[in-house]
């Protein structure tokens, strides 16, 4: 193979060969310095082909300011450490191409949730609150069923169906791209509902839908939404929040009938 | 000083640590966990495929049995497993897997009737007893004689983490976040709890404990490519180390995953293979059948990667301006499979390659995936040289999984192993040997010894980035303690690592940020990583044959004459190096004798005890008996187990077939 | 009725039933509901004009009682301004409890906004807009209405349009439909009615309809305004002549109390 051979093909693989400078402005703040206040800082850098914000990210702490704060674990997008405001809309920058953005671009820590400095957010005490608030695990005797017995049957379309809630990964996009909970703290997010929808669903649970309307059947929940839907058009997981929420928006309202 | 009391510490919030701290709990002790980061962010979710336990429920999995499940294990291991571990694993996975289930995880599930499925490259139809509908189903993995691993479609780590993080909170388990485990507390005898560091704020905090577990996960990151998450940094492991009383057991143990997005290292699954996917070189050839026409595919981890890079070596690799690498082809699954079953895998191709997987090829290379050594613990996963210190899943070296794991045998044990030794540790902590000494004195000691090693990193003499250090490690590690070792690479590398150590012990920071500083985590983290480093190329260099994931091509065979042993390592107190000394794996209480794998090399060096271990199990055999009475005499097993995990597992097929 | 409720660790009597926040969340969407249709109908009604003067006179006549009285009785009118009256201030009220309240809150929402640069977000300062201009400028015409029931008629309604009520008109029409068919969208999403939302591409096309929607009631709004604006340029309405429909012959009110009465015999219109 030549070496313009490779080079189409790699392009068709790895996606558009890109090169220059790029600019990232990122909002800078360090709570634990009370003399420090937020401000924009601008970082210049060369780009390499494939480059997601997670590789940029890292070579500015590398080559360029060691004190940088942000947070990422797999890298992958798939366990939702590293979101934040990509010029001004939640995303995960693990998988965001710079390729696909403008520059100057702006880096900003998620909203919503209580900053730990620069990108970083504390976005696992808030879910950890939500999840005691909303007890999302699976309530029933069955349970504690004594494991060396054969399991209890459940239809594959059901199981299925579950799953397709379970994607969530708690990343905090939904908050982040939500008008309601910009304005209330308590708001609950589609995070929280979908979770509850998801155990509405999975026939295990054995919660009926008072217990339900108890946890999510006032402004803090369900009712609290305004349906402006950041949340399903931001979820890095594609996940059908809208439906979900009218879908227990209907259910709790029966309840409240 | 900041102290925290509590009976016991978990170090760690993945599967294996909470799942033992959810044991412990349940036992009336209480407990606290730490974490690196909120627990659902932790490794554990990353798993994808699939999980192995033999429930049998499927067409494909019909007859399998936990004989069958440890055998596989056992092979897969190259003899290194621990068999008595590997029977106790194999006993307890079905019932983890049942316990997740009636917990809240959404297994995939039997659907009756007639199914297209593809293996190997063809399109066949299996048939699905109306019996076993709704039933847990299971997707075929490498390595093993039956379909096995139990699977939500490939985002199964992640079902299982949030289930049980959620079964955590259920039972009021605090979880520290980011909090960071900095140094055991130990008075030379008996681990008395940790010194902490607040990644948000900086401080040092003391938590003291009756026993402490490290569930920290394996330290990928120490390679430059590797599928393992950032936080992957072997910490719980080195901390134990440092305490020069703990060992690491099999650090040259490591395993290198086949299909590693390239160049990324992003992982995807094995489940690809499992249902069907084949390996293409650039001449679109499918290659494995030559090396392997038995297993092909989907033999173990080690000889699959080793037969990738073989064949690169041979110029079969597709050249790109990153290097060589495959292709892994998962087209002919069809789109819809791909969508319901694979959709992770789908994702990650959409947002890291820009492509679809159901319409091209995926560029894959092997990558560090997974570790099998660790803190060296006995059956019940306490350490070994230091009482009252635990370790459970990828950081403990319980010994499952020797000298290479089975895929799907890691979700699994780390739910396995949580749930034995959380059992095992509350027995210890309400055993006499339970109550914590008097340690405020030896906490206050720690926490000085720790805070002057931080402020060191203002007055040290070498002006380098730590980030530059570790990456100098990362690729030397990638380079030269890889798939293919050589005894005169791994000196080299030995010898740079321990001057990158020098260096990395008198680092200087050039800033000195209030509250969470990433460039001083950097710092304090580069040379324990480095120590990590060192057992791995030293036992690397020091195994002169070629055993699972460890392979030597100047000792190319298995040599179980001199090396049916386990690599155990010490750090001393000031040394500058790790000690290795050598625990014997006693082929007479074998219950499944050193042989050929089934896949992979041929020749080995047989053990002097191989022929007269054969002749007992054959003699056992002869004299008729069969079931628990023969297990009794072969690996007796069941009353190692706790308690609440002896029933035998109901099974819908029984009894069809055995080993 | 109050019952125990947890604020933190500590146990404190709250107010009210539980099911609140549920009622006004349904009651906020059924009246907004009610109140889209009754706008539609009402500028049907209106748009009547569009079809000529005695189409127009039929359909004010047909509000004014004309199936059940021989004469016009305004106070019908009246009843109907009044009762739309009260469901309006109940939704304004209801709407008004999700505004954000302060600066702070204000400052997030905006800044929030900006930043997402979110169809559907943007929408909702839309809304609250329209929604505050409804505020004084619907209360305003509702009430004329109740006021001033009888001054409804092809000529009448022109005299009071062509006499500048058209910015009024026009302020109120724009209004009026943006905040309609926002409103009738969210409503539809809220609720989650008949898959319109299961997935974003169902969104849009639901949004392209409505914005379709809006546009035509605001088209068939302007025309009607254009139609009475030029029949309020007729000598008849400038000099203050009440519309009589041909062949009748009856008693017509004046446009204005103080001038006299005049008797019609032939349908001719009526000098002052």
């Amino acid at each position: 193979m030549s070496e313009d051979e490779i080079l189409a093909r790699d392009t068709a693989v790895h996606g558009a060969a890109t090169s220059g400078e790029f600019t990232l402005e990122v909002l800078r703040c360090n709570p634990a310095d009370p003399e420090d206040r937020p401000r924009w800082q601008s970082f210049t850098l060369e780009l390499t082909e494939g480059m997601t914000l997670f590789i940029a990210l890292t070579e500015l702490r590398e080559t360029q300011d060691p004190s940088l704060q942000f947070d990422f674990v797999c890298r992958a997008g798939i366990c939702g450490s590293c979101a934040m405001l990509i010029n001004g809309r939640p995303g995960l920058a693990c998988r965001t191409l710079i390729a696909d953005l403008p520059s100057p671009t702006r880096l900003a820590p998620l909203p919503g949730f209580a900053l730990i400095g620069d990108l970083s957010v504390d976005t696992g005490r808030w879910m950890r609150g939500m999840s005691e608030r909303l007890e999302t695990w699976v309530h029933g005797l069955d349970t504690e069923r004594d494991p060396a017995r054969l399991e209890a049957p459940m239809e594959p379309e059901v199981a299925e169906a579950i799953y397709e809630l379970e994607r969530c990964i708690e990343c905090g996009c939904c908050i982040a791209a939500c008008g309601t909970a910009q304005m209330r703290e308590d708001f609950v997010g589609a995070v929280g509902l979908n979770k509850l929808a998801r155990f509405h669903l999975d026939p295990r649970d054995a919660r009926d839908d008072g217990a339900y309307f108890d946890l999510v059947g006032d402004d803090d929940g369900v009712f609290g939404c305004m349906s402006l839907l950041g949340c399903d058009d931001v979820c890095p997981k594609d996940l059908p929040l809208g439906t979900q929420i009218a879908f227990l928006r209907r259910r709790m309202a029966r309840q409240a009938l | 000083m900041d102290t925290v009391y509590t009976d016991v510490l978990v170090v760690g919030g993945g599967l294996a640590g909470l799942r033992a701290a959810i044991g412990a709990r349940r036992r009336g002790l209480e407990v606290l966990t730490l974490s690196l980061v909120p627990a659902k962010r932790s490794h554990s979710a990353a798993a994808q495929g699939g999980m192995q336990a033999s429930l049998g429920n499927t067409a494909k999995g019909r007859g399998d049995s936990e004989a069958i499940h440890f055998a596989d294990t056992v092979r897969g291991s190259d003899w290194g497993a621990d068999q008595l571990v590997a029977r106790l694993f194999a006993e307890t996975a079905p019932k983890a897997i049942r316990e997740l289930a009636a917990w809240g995880v959404p297994w995939n599930r039997v659907r009756a009737g007639d199914h297209e499925t593809v293996i190997n490259g063809e399109r066949v139809t299996i048939n699905e007893d109306p019996l076993a509908h709704g039933l847990i189903t299971a997707r075929n993995f490498g390595g093993t004689a039956h379909w096995r691993a139990s699977y939500v479609s490939d985002g199964t780590g992640h079902s299982m983490l949030y289930t049980m993080s959620d079964q955590a909170v259920a039972e009021s388990i605090p979880v520290h976040e980011r909090m960071e485990a900095m140094a055991l507390i130990c008075d030379g005898e008996r681990c008395c709890g940790v010194i902490a560091r607040n990644l948000i704020n900086g401080t040092l905090v003391a938590y003291l404990a009756r026993a402490t577990c490290i569930a920290t996960g394996g330290f990928g990151r120490i390679y430059r490519v590797s599928t393992n998450a950032i936080i992957n940094e072997g910490m719980g492991a080195a901390i134990a180390l440092e305490t020069g009383r703990a060992v690491l057991g099999n650090m040259e143990a490591i395993q290198f995953h086949p299909t590693g997005i390239f160049p990324a290292g992003i992982l995807v699954t094995e489940g690809c293979r499992g249902d069907g996917g084949l390996l293409l070189d650039a001449d679109g050839h499918r290659f494995m059948p030559d090396y392997e026409p038995e297993k092909m595919e989907l033999a173990s981890r080690d000889v699959v990667s080793r037969r990738m890079e073989e064949h690169i070596r041979a110029g079969h690799g597709v050249r790109s301006r990153f290097g060589e690498h495959l292709w892994l082809d998962i087209r002919l699954l069809g789109a819809e499979h791909i969508r319901g079953r694979l959709r992770e895998v789908q994702e990650i191709c959409r947002y890291f390659l820009g492509i679809d997987p159901a319409e091209s090829l995926i560029p894959v290379r092997p990558a560090q995936h997974y570790s099998m050594g660790g803190i060296r613990t006995d059956f019940r996963g306490e350490a070994v040289g230091l009482r009252g210190l635990f370790s459970c899943g990828e950081a403990a070296c319980w010994d499952l999984h020797g000298f290479n794991r089975l895929g799907g045998n890691s979700v699994a044990e780390t739910v396995v192993a949580g749930m034995l030794v959380g059992e095992y540790l509350a027995d210890f902590c309400h055993s006499d040997d339970g109550a914590l000494p008097g340690t405020t004195t030896l906490a206050r000691d720690a926490l000085r010894r720790e805070e002057a090693q931080l402020r060191s990193y203002c007055t040290g003499e070498e002006q380098e980035s730590p980030l530059r250090l570790q990456q100098e490690m990362q690729t030397l590690m990638t380079e030269r303690v890889g798939i293919f070792r050589h005894g005169d690479t791994l000196k080299t590398a030995v010898e740079e690592l321990q001057a990158l150590l020098q260096r990395a012990q008198r680092l200087r920071l050039a800033g000195s940020r209030r509250g969470a500083n990433p460039e001083l985590v950097a710092a304090y983290r580069l040379p324990r990583m480095l120590k990590l480093a060192l057992c791995v190329a030293e036992g690397a260099l020091a195994r002169t044959e070629s055993r699972g994931a460890h392979y030597r091509e100047d000792y190319p065979q298995r040599n179980d004459r001199d090396w049916l042993k386990r690599t155990l390592a010490l750090w001393s107190p000031g040394a500058d190096r790790p000690s290795l000394s050598y625990e014997d794996i006693d082929v007479m209480t074998m219950e499944l004798v050193p042989g050929w794998r089934g896949y992979g090399a041929r020749d080995y060096i047989d053990h002097p005890d191989t022929p007269r271990r054969t002749e007992d199990l054959k003699r056992i055999s002869e004299t008729g008996v069969q079931g628990d009475a023969r297990q009794e005499q072969i690996l007796p097993f069941r009353d190692q187990l706790p308690p609440s995990f002896r029933s035998p597992n109901e099974r819908l097929f029984s009894g069809e077939e055995s080993l | 009725m109050s019952r125990l409720d947890t604020v933190g660790d500590t146990l404190v009597l709250a107010p009210g039933d539980r099911r609140w926040p549920a009622w006004l969340d349904l009651l906020q969407g059924l009246s907004g509901l009610l109140l889209v249709l009754f706008m539609w109908a009402h500028l049907f009604a209106v748009s009547s004009i569009l079809l000529g003067k005695p189409a127009m006179y039929r359909v004010t006549r047909f509000f004014e009682g004309s199936l059940f009285f021989d004469t016009p009785q305004p106070w019908l009118v009246s009843l109907v301004a009044l009762f739309i009256f009260v469901i309006f201030v109940l939704h304004t009220l209801l709407a008004l409890r999700k505004l954000p309240s302060g600066y702070r809150q204000w400052r997030a929402w905006l800044v929030h906004m900006g930043g997402m640069r979110h169809e559907e977000t943007s929408l909702w300062l839309v809304q609250v807009i329209t929604g505050l201009v409804l505020m004084f400028f619907a209360t305003a015409h509702l009430l004329e209405l109740f006021l001033h029931p009888s001054n409804i008629g092809p000529h009448a309604s022109a005299a009071r349009i062509a006499s500048g009520g058209w910015v009024l008109g026009l302020v109120l029409l724009l209004s009026v439909e943006v905040h309609a068919g926002i409103g009738l969208y969210r409503l539809i999403v809220k609720w989650g009615w008949f898959g319109l939302v299961d997935t974003a591409a169902r969104r849009r096309r639901l949004r392209r309809f409505v914005y379709a929607l809006v546009a035509f009631f605001l088209l068939l709004g302007v025309t009607t305004q254009m139609a009475y604006l030029r029949i309020g340029k007729e000598s008849a309405v400038r000099d203050g002549l009440r519309y009589v429909p041909p062949g009748s012959a009856q008693i017509v009110p004046p446009l204005s109390d103080e001038a006299p009465l005049r008797i019609s015999q032939t349908g001719e219109e009526v000098k002052r």
